[in-house]
């Protein structure tokens, strides 16, 4: 067991592609954590979907052993933490289990709008905050510049910032030193009552639920008789250890300790994270303050095509929602789409990350409708409902006003691109609150419809950037707008899955651009398809699929009826694919057309 | 024990796997012949082949033989005829049984038409696909307008009395008057058969990856509605979906596979189908299929390549793929005597098929409506079993 004062709990914050996963993986090969041979391309983001985005979804953990040149060793834990805009929420969970954190900067692209965010809920929670500018080996590097963005942005002392290289390893191990000098050991007591944060739960095949812990007080021991505070449920630890990456089991786990519990715990619900672990003789008297729930800002049905799937549906989100706190969920039904559920995403990332998992790892295969955000609806009976789905609107007439969610948006964008950027802004109905010459950057302030924003904002503002401009968002308030419900029809049928809520304005032009984006993504079939986009009961945009007129093979004799037997298989499995809408099949794409309609504006 | 019941007709299949050049639109198992045909060594194959099937089969008549292809009139008239003798020795020669040779209409091939004729084939079914010699070249053929018509000329003068004319449509480009063009030159040689069949891009050819500039769906649909008065009109009746024939001259040999009936494929890769009624089991079997592994296979030993037996859902759905493509579709008592299955494993799939409009029921019978025969796949989609798991025993 390590003394306490010689524990390190940290988190690095840097924007995506700043060179975070590098650094972490220097830290491991420095501390002897793994091989070269077990040093994969960064050992950290150790999700599939992870790996192949370049990004951090979930927190994860390390555990190494540091010679410092005092002769001690001291136990680094990084905790690391996502970088994307939607995953805010996972950030405040991976600093609450730290005491500084390192904010890594490229020394040439400086500092972006993520970072600024991440800092300040880090300086939030009491943490110190270690400036790091990486990358100083390349010819751009401008560290003079990056320095006094730090200061004049952020607003911390910048000027005794480290200087690193995680490509080259160059002035790592003067990181480490730093970070063992600057960030404060953890406080705990090993005799209190047991008091352990749950970072993070998963579920594991094999052992069941595997839970993340920062043990705050106490001692947690296998064996051990352990309550959820929150739930009162209890547990026989089996085994604790830390990451080392790799698991490494260790006798007990120790006031400051990160490092994980297996407590036989089969149902997913059983550890949820932010809760407190306490021991059953010796209970503590108060839960630990977890983390604010994070509310979700984009909602979608999600529908298995093939309706046997609905059970393996819920069991699979509920799984994903044991380590995933913020995925929402509860059952839908759609005339069109028939049994499901609503999910609250924090974004679009996140909503694309759960379907991809939901169909990857669960092997579903599933359709998810249009995303939309959240309306308050005044009733003309003076009644304010919540709207997540938009066939849930009220008939027109019960409407006494429609409010939309407005953000507040951060964005940091170099000069250049100014203009592109206030642009996109105007264009998605933004308000501007501030604009600030900073250095190189400009820092503008924008009150943006959330709408807006979700579908295709972050991709638009890296495009009109060149990638350079950043931004962060905070909710802001509700304030009425006048939108109205676009319905698609389908031979003449509305389809409750495919209506959206926008903005009267562009109602005519997103209804043509919808209508006409379906067409392409209907195949042509036997029957003529008649797509209409409609505002209550008036047609603003027809379009037709024409029927394919056949479908037919035109030779079959005896020897080839295998191969043709091929072909219709190949035929069923694309209307696997597809779901049945009356005569007419619709293909998975169709549903999320107005996406699309969005990207090729 | 169930009193077997009589096992369905049997036809002969024999292939030839050579052609002097593969056509870009061809997926049959055909190559291009190198020097001569190992002609007598691959008759000695055919014949020790059938003698190898038929120690499994007992009693039963050959009604039908087609020489199909590859291009079989690329044979001697000498060696189909010890073909057709060595195959007579073995099954008995009746007068009635109906003898096809599938042959191209190049010079060479023509001026054995004769002998062909005398060597016991009797009915002939030329690949002449278009007369239009642009078309002609475009879709790969060696021949020309020219020949197309000297070849349909030299078989009536034969003595074909029982011809059938390949053509094809939409070809590239090609507009509904010049598939007209091309069916009233047909109509007018006076063939007592007609195939008249789309092109379509197969897998695995030489056009599926460098697809031709051919006519739109809408385009293809055009030809199609101008052709088929054309054809009716001349006394064909269109009696399958690519075949129309003068009254009581349709190709029986292709009514059999249509009506689920068994056969025997001897050759480089060929199918046979066979009924086991005692068990009520319907197997398939396949040949080597490379010719010279064919060839190089020593004699007296099986060349069978694989073998499997179809599953219950397998011989409805195979059922339906062949006696479907007929106008008159099937008889209940048809579908019974054929899978041994009782009609009402498949009433409800029918019913469906009728309330989308795609099948009519007159009583016993069974068939398409006109929407269903254009739209045989989706029809046939709905008696396609969920999933689609494959019992198949290969055999090296």
């Amino acid at each position: 067991m390590t003394d306490i004062s010689r524990i390190r709990n940290f988190s690095i914050i840097a924007h995506i592609d700043h060179g975070k996963s590098t650094l972490a993986d220097r830290f491991i090969q420095v501390c002897g954590g793994l091989s070269d041979r077990e040093m994969g391309d960064q050992v950290l983001d150790s999700m599939d979907l992870e790996r192949e985005r370049g990004i951090t979804i979930k927190a994860q953990s390390v555990s190494l052993n540091f010679r410092a040149s005092d002769g001690e060793v001291y136990k680094l834990n990084l905790i690391d933490t996502p970088g994307h805009v939607d995953f805010s929420y996972e950030v405040s969970r991976s600093l609450a289990a730290c005491e500084g954190a390192l904010l890594v900067v490229d020394a040439s692209q400086g500092v972006e709008a993520q970072s600024v965010a991440n800092c300040y809920t880090a300086i939030d929670q009491g943490l110190e905050v270690v400036p790091v500018l990486n990358k100083i080996d390349l010819p751009s590097a401008d560290p003079d510049r990056v320095i006094q963005e730090i200061e004049e942005i952020i607003g911390i002392e910048a000027h005794d910032a480290e200087f690193v290289s995680a490509k080259t390893g160059e002035g790592v191990v003067e990181l480490l030193e730093a970070l063992v000098s600057r960030i404060p050991p953890p406080e705990g007591d090993p005799d209190a009552p047991l008091q352990a944060l749950i970072i993070d739960s998963w579920f594991d095949n094999y052992v069941g639920v595997i839970s993340l812990v920062r043990v705050v007080h106490g001692k947690l021991a296998p064996k051990d008789k352990v309550q959820v505070m929150s739930t009162g449920r209890t547990f026989l630890v089996e085994k604790v250890g830390v990451f080392t990456p790799k698991r490494s089991q260790q006798p007990e786990l120790s006031p400051g300790d990160v490092g994980f519990v297996i407590a036989g715990i089969k149902e997913i619900d059983g550890a949820p994270v932010g809760d407190t672990l306490t021991r059953t003789e010796r209970p503590a008297d108060s839960q630990l303050p977890g983390f604010q729930m994070v509310q979700p800002r984009v909602f979608a049905g999600l529908f298995p095509v093939n309706s046997d799937d609905y059970e393996n549906l819920r069991e699979a989100l509920h799984k994903l929602r044991l380590n995933d706190a913020a995925l929402h969920f509860e059952p839908e039904t759609s005339q069109a789409l028939g049994f499901g559920f609503r999910c609250g995403f924090l974004g679009m990332l996140h909503m694309e990350i759960v379907q991809e998992r939901l169909e990857r790892e669960y092997d579903l295969d599933l359709i998810t409708t249009a995303p939309t955000v959240i309306y308050e609806v005044l009733t003309t009976r003076g009644e304010v409902i919540s709207i997540d789905n938009p066939a849930s609107l009220p008939p027109v007439n019960h409407i006494e006003e429609i409010r939309e969610p407005i953000i507040e948006a951060n964005i940091l964008v170099p000069q250049d691109y100014l203009g592109g950027v206030i642009g996109l802004c105007v264009e998605k109905r933004g308000v501007q609150k501030k604009m600030q010459y900073l250095g190189n950057q400009v820092s503008l302030s924008y009150e943006l419809p959330l709408s807006e924003v979700v579908l295709d904002f972050f991709d638009r503002l890296k495009s009109v950037s060149r990638g350079y401009a950043s931004f962060d968002y905070h909710f802001a308030r509700f304030q009425a707008s006048r939108l109205v419900k676009l319905d698609i029809l389908i031979n003449g049928d509305r389809v409750d899955a495919l209506s959206i809520i926008v903005h009267h304005e562009v109602a005519q032009a997103r209804g043509r651009l919808l209508a006409e984006k379906m067409k392409e993504l209907i195949p042509r079939q036997m029957y003529e398809v008649a797509i209409q986009a409609a505002i209550g009961s008036q047609i603003i945009a027809r379009t037709t699929v024409k029927s394919m007129g056949k479908n037919v093979t035109a030779k079959c004799y005896g020897g080839d009826i295998t191969r043709k037997r091929k072909l219709l298989e190949k035929q069923k499995a694309g209307k696997k694919r597809m779901k049945q809408f009356g005569k007419v099949e619709i293909p998975q794409e169709a549903f999320l057309a107005v996406l699309q309609v969005g990207r090729e504006k | 024990m169930p009193e077997p019941a009589t096992p369905p007709p049997l036809s002969l299949y024999v292939h030839v796997p050579w052609c002097v050049r593969k056509c870009p639109y061809c997926d049959f198992n055909s190559h291009a012949a190198v020097g001569n045909i190992p002609e007598k060594a691959y008759v000695d194959a055919l014949l020790d082949d059938l003698d190898q099937d038929l120690n499994t089969i007992i009693d039963r008549t050959i009604h039908t033989i087609f020489i199909g292809g590859g291009t079989p009139s690329l044979l001697s008239p000498n060696a189909i005829e010890r073909l057709l003798t060595g195959i007579g020795q073995r099954t008995g020669m009746t007068e009635e049984r109906e003898v096809t040779l599938e042959a191209n209409p190049g010079t060479v091939e023509r001026e054995k038409f004769s002998d062909f004729l005398h060597a016991g084939i009797n009915r002939l079914s030329i690949g002449i696909q278009s007369f239009d010699d642009i078309q002609l070249q475009r879709i790969g053929r060696i021949h020309n307008g020219n020949d197309a018509i000297r070849a349909a000329e030299t078989a009536e003068a034969a003595g074909f009395g029982n011809l059938n004319l390949d053509l094809m449509y939409g070809l590239p480009e090609q507009t509904p008057e010049q598939a007209v063009g091309d069916l009233c030159i047909a109509i007018d040689l006076n063939p007592c058969h007609i195939s008249w069949y789309e092109l379509t891009l197969e897998p695995n050819t030489l056009f599926h990856n460098q697809p031709p500039p051919l006519p739109g769906d809408d385009a293809v649909l055009g030809i199609r509605a101008a052709g088929l008065p054309v054809l009716a009109e001349s006394s064909y009746t269109h009696y399958e979906i690519s075949a129309h024939a003068r009254e009581g001259r349709e190709c029986r040999h292709n009514l059999n596979y249509w009506s689920f009936g068994d056969y025997l494929g001897i050759g480089a890769g060929a199918h046979s189908k066979l009924t086991d009624t005692g068990k009520q089991e319907i197997y398939r079997t396949w040949k080597i299929r490379h010719p010279r592994a064919y060839l190089e296979n020593t004699t007296g030993t099986s060349r069978v390549a694989g073998r499997s037996k179809l599953l219950q859902q397998d011989i409805i759905l195979e059922f339906m793929m062949n006696t479907l493509r007929l106008t008159r579709g099937f008889s209940t008592a048809q579908f019974t005597e054929a899978t041994g299955l009782p009609v009402s494993r498949i009433t409800p799939t029918i019913d469906e098929a009728r309330s989308r409009g795609l099948l009519s029921r007159d009583g016993d019978l069974v068939h398409t409506t006109d929407t269903g025969s254009r739209y045989l796949n989706e029809l046939l989609l709905l008696f396609m079993p969920e999933g689609s798991a494959r019992a198949g025993t290969g055999m090296g």
